[in-house]
C-alpha cells in the first residue's frame, strides 16, 4: 500500500511517524510549505510532490493532513482518481462539503477514513468499553474537557475561523464525538462561547450542554486560552450502576520539572502526552491500514460519523451564536 | 448570644451544634422539631433541652436563631423567630419559592432581625482563596467556569444504627422543592455571584432522572448554564452522580479560565485516603478547615452588632431565582432570562 501525505505540520509528521509502523509505504509528501514538506520527506527517505494531482498519481491512499479548508477539494480530486482517502477530523469545512466528500467517495467507490483520533486515546476506548459493557449501567452525566492554548499552524490557520471553522469545529468536535460515542445520538446543543460574543478575545472557551436522544446529558468544555504549554483534557461518565473517572492529569504517568533553556518557544500545536508502545495516533493509522486492506471490515469511526460530529459542532456554533438551543434535527 | 436550633431536618444542624459550640460567649438554649422522634434523638444525642414547640424555645427570647428545617419549611419558622425578634440564620437554599424567599426577608426587615443564608462555601479558605485571585486581576476577566457540586443521594443522610429521623425529605418534591437543581444548584451559584461580582441575567437548564430514577420522584442528574451580566458563563453539574461506594459523598469544583490562564478549585480536595478493610473501599478522610465555622461566626458577629450579615436574604433571593428559573428552563428546553 503507498500512501501520499498531503500536508507536512504537526499532524503530518504525526501520521508519517505512524505509517511508517505499517507495512505501508509512504510514497511521497506534498504539501504548499515546500521547506517543512523536504524535511518531512528526508526523514522518511521518501520524495515531495509538487500538486496533490501528481501525488495522487503515484499512490493508492491520501492522507490529509492539511487545514480543514481543503479537505473537501482534496477528497474529491482522490475519489475522481479512484484513490481512498485517510482525512483529518473535522471532516469538512461545512455541512455540505463532508457531503459531498461522502457521496464522492460512496460513488467513486473508495473508502473515506476520518481521524477522530480520541476514539483510540486507550483511556478513552477503555471507557467507552465499559460504557458497553455495562460497567456504568445505563449512563446519565458525561462530562467532557479539553482546553489547550492557541495553536497557530503553518500560517496561523488555527486562528483563521474561514480555515479552521474555530475553536469549536476544530477542537470541540473530539469531544462532541466521543459522548455521542458513549451517550448515544445527540438530540440539541445549547452552547456559550468567548467568541462568538467578543470575536476580537484574545483567547477562546466554550461550554456546550448536549442532550441525547436517549435522556443523557454531557457537559463539553473547549478552549484556546491556557497559558502554553498547558493542555488538559478530563473524561467522567456517571451512570446508574457505576462511575468512570478520568480527571485532568490524574494518570500522567511522568512528571518532569527543569530549568528553562533555549529560546522557550511554545509548540505550535498542543497534544496530550502520555507515554505508551504505542501513540494513539500510532493505533489510529493501524486501524486505518487494517481497514483499508479489508483485514478489518468496520471502522471504529465512519465518514458518516464524521459528519454527524461535523452536525453536533455546527449546531453548537449556532447556539452560540443565536443564545438558543439548537434542535440536530435542523442539520437532518 | 443565646442561640436556638429550629428543627434538625437538615443534617447540617449536627455541624451547627459543634460550630456554636466552638465559639466562646455563646449558649445553644436548646432545640424545637415539629418530628418528636427527631427532638429526643438529637436533645439527647447533643445534651441539649428540647422544647415542646418552636413557640416555646422563642419564648425563652434567644438572641438568634439557626433554622434547618425542610427547604419547603423555612417560611412559617423564619416568620416565628423574626416576631420573637431573633436574629436568622437559614439552611440553603433560602426557599422552595420565590415569593416565600422575598416574604423571609419582608418579615425580618419589618421585625428588625437579621436574616442570613447559610451560604458556607464562602468561607472556604481554597475558594476565599480563587475569590482573592479574581479580585486581583491575576487572573484576567474571567471567559467561563466549568464547575460541579456533585454528590450522592442525600436520602442516605439517614444513618444506619439511627431510628427513623424524617431525613427522606430531600428526594420529597413538596418539601425539597425538587431534586439536584434545588440542592446543588445554589452554592455554586452564590459563589460565582459573589467571585464575579455580577448578577446573573440567564438560565439554561438540562435535568434527567437517570440515576435512582425508579426510586426517587426528582430530577437526579442536572446541567445548568448561568450567563452574567458581565458576560461571563459558567456551566454547573448539581448531578447526584457520585455513588453509594464513592470515598467521599461528593464534592464542589470550579475551573474558572480567564484571559491570562486557568485557576482550579476543589474545594473538598484536602484528603487523605484510608484504605480500611472493614470499609472494604478507599475512603477519603477530610483535613481541609470547615468552612461552617466561618460562616456561623459571621453570622453571630452580625447579631451581635445588629448589621447586616455577609451572606444576606437577598443572596438567598437571587439563588431561589435561579433555581426557579432553572426548572422554567428544563421544562421548555429554551434559556430563560432573569
Amino acid at each position: 500500500m503507498r500512501v501520499g501525505i498531503v500536508g507536512a505540520g504537526f499532524m503530518a509528521q504525526t501520521h508519517a511517524a505512524a505509517w511508517v509502523k505499517t507495512p505501508a509505504e509512504i510514497a511521497g509528501i506534498h504539501s504548499i510549505d515546500r521547506e517543512s514538506a523536504k524535511r518531512l520527506a528526508g526523514a522518511y527517505d521518501t520524495r515531495t510532490f509538487e500538486s496533490v494531482a501528481a501525488l495522487l498519481r503515484d499512490v493508492d491512499v491520501l492522507d490529509i493532513c492539511a487545514p480543514t479548508h481543503l479537505h473537501h477539494e482534496m477528497t474529491l480530486q482522490a475519489a475522481a482518481a479512484g484513490k481512498d482517502v485517510v482525512c483529518e477530523k473535522p471532516l469538512g469545512r461545512t455541512l455540505d462539503q463532508a457531503r459531498e466528500m461522502i457521496a464522492a467517495c460512496d460513488k467513486a467507490g473508495v473508502k473515506l477514513l476520518v481521524g477522530h483520533v480520541v476514539r483510540f486515546f486507550p483511556q478513552y476506548a477503555l471507557a467507552k468499553e465499559a460504557v458497553d459493557r455495562g460497567d456504568v449501567g445505563k449512563v446519565g452525566v458525561v462530562r467532557l474537557t479539553r482546553c489547550s492554548f492557541q495553536p497557530r499552524g503553518t500560517g496561523g490557520w488555527f486562528m483563521d475561523s474561514e480555515k479552521s471553522g474555530g475553536m469549536m469545529l476544530d477542537l470541540m468536535i473530539h469531544d462532541f464525538d466521543y459522548a455521542r460515542w458513549v451517550a448515544g445520538e445527540v438530540e440539541s446543543v445549547f452552547t456559550r462561547q468567548v467568541r462568538s460574543r467578543h470575536p476580537d478575545a484574545p483567547g477562546d472557551y466554550a461550554l456546550a450542554i448536549l442532550r441525547h436522544t436517549n435522556g443523557a446529558i454531557s457537559n463539553v468544555e473547549g478552549g484556546w486560552a491556557y497559558p502554553p504549554p498547558l493542555f488538559r483534557t478530563a473524561l467522567e461518565i456517571a451512570g446508574d450502576k457505576g462511575l468512570i473517572e478520568h480527571p485532568a492529569g490524574s494518570s500522567d504517568p511522568l512528571e518532569v520539572y527543569v530549568q528553562a533553556s533555549g529560546s522557550g518557544e511554545r509548540p505550535s500545536v498542543a497534544a496530550p502526552s502520555s507515554p505508551t508502545t504505542e501513540s494513539p495516533y500510532d493505533l489510529e493509522i493501524r486501524h486505518f491500514y487494517d481497514v483499508l486492506t479489508g483485514a478489518v471490515t468496520t471502522p471504529r469511526v465512519t465518514a458518516a460519523d464524521g459528519l454527524v460530529a461535523l452536525k453536533i459542532a455546527f449546531a453548537a456554533i449556532e447556539s452560540a451564536q443565536t443564545g438558543k438551543r439548537v434542535s440536530l434535527k435542523e442539520f437532518a | 448570644m443565646r442561640v436556638g436550633i429550629m428543627s434538625f431536618a437538615h443534617l447540617h444542624a449536627e455541624g451547627y451544634v459543634y460550630n456554636l459550640r466552638a465559639i466562646p460567649g455563646v449558649e445553644i438554649i436548646g432545640l424545637a422539631d415539629d418530628n418528636p422522634v427527631r427532638a429526643a434523638y438529637f436533645a439527647q444525642q447533643f445534651g441539649l433541652r428540647q422544647f415542646e414547640s418552636y413557640e416555646a424555645l422563642l419564648a425563652e427570647k434567644p438572641d438568634a436563631v439557626i433554622v434547618c428545617s425542610e427547604n419547603a419549611r423555612h417560611l412559617p419558622l423564619v416568620k416565628l423567630a423574626a416576631a420573637a425578634g431573633a436574629h436568622v440564620l437559614c439552611e440553603k437554599p433560602l426557599a422552595t419559592t420565590v415569593a416565600d424567599a422575598q416574604a423571609m426577608i419582608d418579615v425580618c426587615r419589618a421585625a428588625g432581625v437579621q436574616l442570613m443564608t447559610a451560604f458556607p462555601m464562602r468561607f472556604s479558605p481554597p475558594v476565599m482563596e480563587v475569590k482573592k485571585l479574581v479580585d486581583s486581576g491575576q487572573l484576567g476577566p474571567v471567559y467561563g467556569c466549568n464547575s460541579a457540586n456533585q454528590g450522592s443521594l442525600p436520602r442516605a443522610h439517614q444513618a444506619a444504627g439511627m431510628p427513623d429521623l424524617g431525613r427522606d425529605w430531600f428526594v420529597n418534591k413538596a418539601l425539597a422543592g425538587g431534586g439536584v437543581v434545588t440542592d446543588h444548584v445554589v452554592h455554586l451559584a452564590d459563589l460565582l455571584r459573589w467571585i464575579l461580582q455580577s448578577e446573573v441575567v440567564e438560565v439554561f437548564a438540562e435535568t434527567n432522572q437517570v440515576f435512582y430514577g425508579a426510586e426517587v420522584e426528582v430530577e437526579t442528574g442536572g446541567l445548568v448554564m448561568l450567563t452574567f451580566a458581565n458576560g461571563t458563563f459558567a456551566s454547573i453539574d448539581c448531578s447526584w452522580s457520585k455513588p453509594p461506594y464513592y470515598p467521599t459523598w461528593g464534592g464542589l469544583k470550579m475551573e474558572l479560565v480567564g484571559e491570562n490562564g486557568l485557576a482550579v478549585v476543589d474545594a473538598f480536595k484536602q484528603t487523605i485516603t484510608l484504605y480500611n478493610e472493614a470499609a472494604g473501599r478507599p475512603r477519603w478522610l477530610p483535613w481541609g478547615s470547615d468552612a461552617n465555622q466561618g460562616m456561623v461566626a459571621e453570622f453571630l458577629a452580625a447579631a451581635h452588632e445588629n448589621r447586616t450579615p455577609a451572606i444576606t436574604g437577598f443572596d438567598g433571593y437571587q439563588a431561589a431565582a435561579i433555581v426557579a428559573a432553572a426548572y422554567q428552563s428544563a421544562a421548555t428546553g429554551e434559556p430563560v432570562a432573569l
